[in-house]
């Protein structure tokens, strides 16, 4: 049945809309003009009415959470809903697939993407994003040490790595390019790691100052609704906002009149300043007036959240440092020819002056830079749970709940960051584009964010209205946030008075840009590159018809 | 049909042609899994022929009713029908254990102390210099094990046999052990002790080693510490050998703790020799679906995870089961006598394609497809990658997905969900 | 054994009694404590416990008899397959006069507990502080963390008169255990403070053991990462650990 939305306050920025009292209808799952007949009516007058939230980078499925979820128990005692109805959910910070799915749905949220696949597992990613009720999901597939990328950037082959691109989104059904620590990973498989932008890989001689461009020149040509998408090199280091810096200047090279040529993920990982733990500072406002001055680049924050968390990255070498510095236990996988990761259980806490830093360090990106720039992030669970969003929005909108918050933080913060100087608020406007407007252009996801005319019938609305709140009665916001009073998936209603009451199936979302290339010119190399492999060719990678319910883009 | 992917042991070959009904490329493991055998002809309730309706009706009468249902097995078929079973436990609030409880289980407790620094089976086919075998005798066990990933293995930077320093510890001088290098015979139940001693060398504090632990000097050991610390890339396969005796996880969790030191000085990855086709995916399917890996309980309407209690040996010999639906194994034939016993007062619920030790305990026999040849779907090589199985034959049996489909579907409306 | 008065009740005794009604089709979840014997009659009878996926009220499978307002358990008859007794207490005290079920005082705060007969595994996990006695044998995992927990028991005191199966005071970081007999494998592992004190043999001892004492009567085996000294060894020197294991004297 068709949906109206009436006289709700809404908020879409992209439309112009800031703030008007109208009515929004569904039908078949998309925003329509108006429907006449045969309509359910939710009354949301004085109600703030935005468009399903969208997680750009949450690592929701595959054998990196999966893992981390076997390795902890202790994590997965936590008990959220019992099985009545809908599934049982648990988890306190790694969640089970059906709590993921409801976590997203009971804060707004409709969509999220997997940043991270190694595309030898991606069978496995995709059985989990299958298994997330509710929401629209993409992955990325990891390119950034990879064998033939790497051979490929070193020959400065861009026509090959544009057909090798194509040919692995076909196979994985991936949305996009991502690069973890290029070149690091393969570093690692011999204990090294690389250090700056220049530092050859061992055995490729190839940079990842090179592999970086190559893939963006790949993408960019190719034309993929979403952009490289980079995990820097040198995260968590202290000093390392010198490498994120460089990073974001290869963007200046590049062009796209539809969006950035480069997203940075989890900026705030990679924003510090000093030469040790003992002297490490915030570089948040160096990289935030970088960011803002370069039309080509976006970011989201990465941002920590006090309490339990569990890091998973690609991104190996980090992951045996962490292993060391937390003395906590520790997963790893490499992968043959493609990635590797790594997993580590952490704990961020307010009364530990570098952690302090980094939830300072988050929030100051989350302050700094343009709100169409930035997105909310946790890196879940890296950061900690995506379920905090409300709790960082709050912050971001309320100087009065970050100083409440500002005192349980380690003191050191004073010194090392900018964050208690900072008195701007994010306005409601901010927000919304923060977690809509902003993550859909930067996938490239156009019938999301927003709520004109053929948008996906996505909808959340909040208990706040956006022209009458006071942003130092931050409990209310919270509130609010935390409990969306609907959220609307495909016209469906999801969730009411912040709990599920219904559960719906998304679709997954992939990228065919087998058009504008072809696989004949890297045919040899493939036959070459499975000699290596264990795994045979006619048996790698995901067929569509295995798919719940895939939806292909093809590439504009 | 070309590359088939072979459904008997972790290693998931997937270069076997299939010429009617012989296949090309299988090991003597894979053949005799492949050949012709005889096949549960039909539905079977108490002795009668039934239709699958009517088997699965009387199932689900079965299953609803107890008080705690035990789901087990799991580890032979794909894991689109293991998600059904996991669902299907979670719905009953009853049991869900996996093959996994009785083979490799102390890896997931090992994980759960220290992690698993692991890796792909490529890895040690491209870059192993060194390659130990501990408690695993691959060549009788996992025949193409040495060949396609280990130790003849021709890699993109390891190119065969004669770049890599292979080791085997075992017990006795299996089969394996004679295409070693170097072959350390150690007494049984000393794997433990001999992990901590070798750590202890490799930390340099070799005074906190006596002359001989479990059987090896501790020259011996020296020596061994030594080769593993120059390995440039070494990747460690241990089987039950280590998880069957004594102390199982712990020796585990110390294997764990030596890759863990070995990491300081170089690079080492450890993978167990994992025996069914797909019990990775039975370990995995539950993780995303309720968080934990086997010996989960849904009696409270959520999962809780009690190995000690809930895997499906110490559910019935603590007579803490009243109903078992037993899917793709045979536990009447392989668990010990006092939980056979159990299972033989308590209704029973088969679902496999042949005739086994179970099925002459079993008050239900529900005939399914042969996953990998009959039906097609997802399944986990021992290293994790996954893989699709096969459908190359029609059939007129219902495949584990199709009956595990029916049940749920019948549970919920019957629970009036 | 002879049920004997508790002691500090001056006399008043016996305050409320359960034995099993029924033979239990699967074993029971009792999450309850001596707080349970000081509530109204009726509302103790409607206490609800986990039967398999069933709950149901304490009356259905147990026969209760009340004699008073004192906080004690008196557990009679064979509760074996009964779980989770004690678990969380805080004060009172619980009598079993036969065997118990697995889970018995669990994150124990306080009061005591005493088993006349076997308990089963993972007496007292995790416990922070009160007594536990066992006249018989215990199982496996005694005083240990549950799976993915980083600390085991950190106080009070457990005292096995007869003897004990493996796992015993893993991560433990304070508290006292004593088992009278012989114990199985893993006394103490990753063991960081608190005493282990072991009469007859046992098996391996002190795997990566940080601090903290063992003493032991019997035969056992010290892992090989112990410096010898003159009255014992300390280790594990592959965690730089302090722990002392020497013989019972």
């Amino acid at each position: 049945m068709a949906l109206q939305i009436k006289n709700g306050i809404v908020v879409d920025p992209k439309n112009g809309i800031s703030g008007e009292k109208m009515d929004i209808f569904i039908k078949d799952g998309k925003i329509v003009e108006e429907v006449k007949k045969n309509c359910r009516v939710i009354d949301a007058t004085g109600k703030l009415v935005v468009a399903g939230g969208i997680d750009l980078h949450a690592h929701i499925a595959g054998c990196k959470i999966n893992t981390g979820r076997a390795m902890r128990p202790e994590e997965m005692r936590f008990v959220r809903r019992k099985s009545n109805g809908l599934r049982a959910a648990v988890g306190r910070t790694l969640l089970t697939s059906p709590a993921i799915g409801y976590e997203y749905a009971k804060m707004g949220y409709t969509t999220a993407v997997d940043p991270a696949t190694p595309s030898l597992y991606v069978i496995h990613t995709h059985e989990e994003l299958d298994s997330i009720p509710i929401i629209d999901k993409a992955t990325l597939p990891l390119f950034g040490n990879w064998h033939q990328v790497m051979r490929y950037s070193a020959d400065k082959d861009i026509e090959k790595l544009k057909s090798f691109v194509a040919w692995v989104l076909e196979r994985t059904k991936g949305y996009g390019v991502k690069l973890v620590n290029p070149g690091g990973v393969e570093a690692w498989m011999y204990g090294g790691n690389v250090h700056t932008l220049d530092d050859a890989v061992p055995g490729f001689g190839v940079t990842p100052r090179e592999i970086i461009t190559s893939l963006i020149a790949a993408v960019e040509e190719l034309n993929l609704p979403h952009s490289a998408h980079i995990h820097c090199n040198n995260l968590g280091m202290p000093g390392n906002y010198e490498t994120t810096m460089e990073t974001i200047k290869l963007a200046k090279g590049f062009e796209n009149r539809d969006r950035q040529v480069l997203h940075v993920t989890h900026v705030q990982f990679n924003a510090y300043t000093g030469s040790s733990w003992r002297d490490i500072g915030s570089g948040a406002e160096e990289i935030a007036k970088l960011v803002n001055r370069i039309e080509s680049v976006t970011i989201d924050m990465g941002q920590p959240i006090f309490g339990h968390a569990t890091t998973m990255t690609a991104d190996c070498p980090w992951q045996f440092e962490l292993h060391k510095l937390a003395k906590a236990k520790w997963c790893n996988r490499d992968i043959e020819l493609e990635t590797g990761g790594g997993i580590v259980p952490y704990v961020y806490r307010a009364k530990n002056a570098v952690n302090s830093v980094q939830w300072a360090t988050g929030l100051e990106l989350g302050l700094l830079v343009d709100a169409d720039k930035i997105a909310i992030s946790t890196d879940y669970p890296n950061g900690g749970p995506f379920n905090s969003y409300p709790y960082i929005a709050t912050l971001l909108m309320s100087k009065k709940f970050r100083d409440e918050e500002m005192k349980k933080a380690h003191p050191y913060i004073e010194k090392a960051t900018s964050l208690p100087s900072i008195d701007a608020e994010r306005t409601i406007e901010d927000i919304v584009k923060m977690t809509r407007v902003t993550p859909a252009r930067v996938l490239g996801m156009k019938n999301k964010g927003h709520l004109g005319t053929g948008a996906d019938g996505d909808v959340a609305v909040y208990d706040i209205n956006p022209m009458d709140y006071n942003s130092s009665n931050f409990q209310a916001i919270l509130k609010a946030l935390k409990n969306p009073l609907y959220t609307i998936k495909s016209g469906e209603i999801v969730v009411k008075d912040g709990d599920v009451v219904s559960e719906v199936w998304g679709r997954t979302y992939w990228v065919d840009v087998r058009d504008k290339t072809t696989t004949e010119l890297i045919e040899r190399d493939l036959e070459e590159y499975f000699n290596y492999y264990t795994v045979n060719r006619e048996n790698y990678g995901v067929e569509e018809r295995w798919l719940q319910n895939p939806l292909r883009v093809m590439a504009g | 049909m070309r590359n088939a992917i072979c459904t008997f042991c972790g290693n998931a070959c997937d270069d076997i042609e299939f010429d009617g009904f012989v296949g090309k490329n299988l090991c003597p493991l894979g053949e005799a899994k492949f050949s012709a055998k005889q096949r549960i002809e039909g539905p079977v309730v108490n002795g009668e022929r039934v239709s699958y309706e009517e088997a699965i009706d009387r199932a689900v009468e079965i299953l609803v009713n107890a008080k705690r249902p035990l789901l087990y097995g799991f580890a032979s078929t794909v894991n689109e029908a293991i998600r059904l079973g996991v669902i299907l436990a979670e719905k009953l609030g009853g049991i869900y254990d996996q093959c996994s409880s009785v083979c490799h289980a102390p890896s997931t407790l090992a994980m759960i102390e220290e992690g698993i620094p692991g890796g792909t089976l490529g890895q040690a086919k491209n870059r192993a210099d060194v390659v130990v075998f501990w408690g695993c005798n691959p060549v009788e066990a996992h025949p193409r094990h040495p060949s396609r990933y280990s130790v003849m293995a021709k890699g993109f930077l390891t190119k065969g046999r004669q770049y890599r320093h292979v080791i085997v510890v075992d017990v006795r001088k299996t089969a394996t052990a004679y295409l070693a290098t170097e072959f350390y015979q150690v007494k049984p139940g000393y794997d433990y002790a001999i992990f901590s001693a070798l750590r202890s060398i490799i930390n340099g504090h070799e005074d906190a080693v006596p002359d001989e632990v479990g059987g090896v000097s501790r020259e011996k050991l020296k020596e061994f510490a030594d080769i593993l610390v120059n390995g440039k890339y070494g990747v460690i396969f241990y089987g039950l050998g280590l998880t069957h005796t004594r102390g199982s996880d712990r020796s585990v969790e110390n294997l764990v703790k030596l890759v863990q030191t070995l990491n300081r000085h170089t690079r080492y990855i450890i993978q167990p020799m994992r025996g069914h086709f797909n019990v990775v995916g039975a370990s995995a399917v539950a993780a995303w679906e309720a968080g934990y890996e086997y010996a989960i309980d849904f009696s409270r309407g959520h999962s809780r995870f009690f190995p000690s209690e809930f895997t499906a040996v110490e559910a019935l010999i603590r007579r803490d089961c009243d109903a078992a639906l037993i899917i793709a194994s045979d536990p009447a034939a392989h668990f010990p006598k006092r939980a056979v016993e159990r299972l033989t007062e308590i209704p029973v619920i088969q679902i496999d394609p042949h005739p086994n030790i179970t099925t002459l305990i079993a008050d239900i026999v529900i005939p399914s497809a042969l996953v990998g040849i009959e039906a097609e779907g997802t399944i986990y090589r021992m290293d994790g990658i996954p893989l699709r199985v096969k459908k190359f034959k029609e059939t007129e049996y219902w495949s584990d997905y199709e009956i595990l489909k029916l049940m749920l579907d019948k549970v919920i409306r019957l629970k009036g969900e | 054994m002879a049920s004997k008065p508790v002691a500090g009740y001056g006399g008043v005794i016996i305050l409320l009694v359960m034995k099993p009604r029924v033979d239990f089709e699967v074993n029971v979840e009792a999450e309850i404590t001596p707080e349970l014997a000081a509530k109204p009659f009726e509302e103790i009878k409607q206490f609800k416990v986990y039967y398999g996926n069933r709950l149901v009220p304490l009356e259905e499978l147990f026969e209760i008899e009340k004699k008073g307002d004192d906080e004690i358990l008196i557990l009679e008859g064979d509760f074996s397959r009964v779980k989770w007794i004690g678990k969380s207490m805080e004060k009172g005290e619980v009598v079993i006069k036969g065997d118990i079920g697995a889970h018995c005082g669990a994150f124990m705060k306080g009061g005591k507990i005493t088993v006349e007969g076997n308990a089963d595994d993972w007496l007292g996990a995790e416990m922070e502080g009160g007594e536990i006695a066992v006249r018989g044998n215990t199982g496996n995992l005694v005083a240990c963390p549950y799976w993915g927990n980083l600390k085991g028991m950190k106080g009070g005191r457990i005292t096995v008169y007869g003897n004990a199966g493996n796992y015993i005071g893993e991560k433990m970081c304070g508290g006292e255990i004593e088992i009278r007999g012989d114990a199985g494998d893993f006394v103490g592992t990753e063991m960081k403070d608190g005493k282990i004190t072991i009469h007859g043999n046992c098996g391996y001892v002190g795997g990566d053991m940080k601090g903290g004492e063992i003493f032991i009567g019997g035969s056992f085996e010290v892992v090989p990462a112990f410096i010898k000294t003159d009255d014992g060894f300390i280790g594990d020197v592959n965690v730089k650990g302090k722990g002392k294991v020497k013989a019972l004297k």
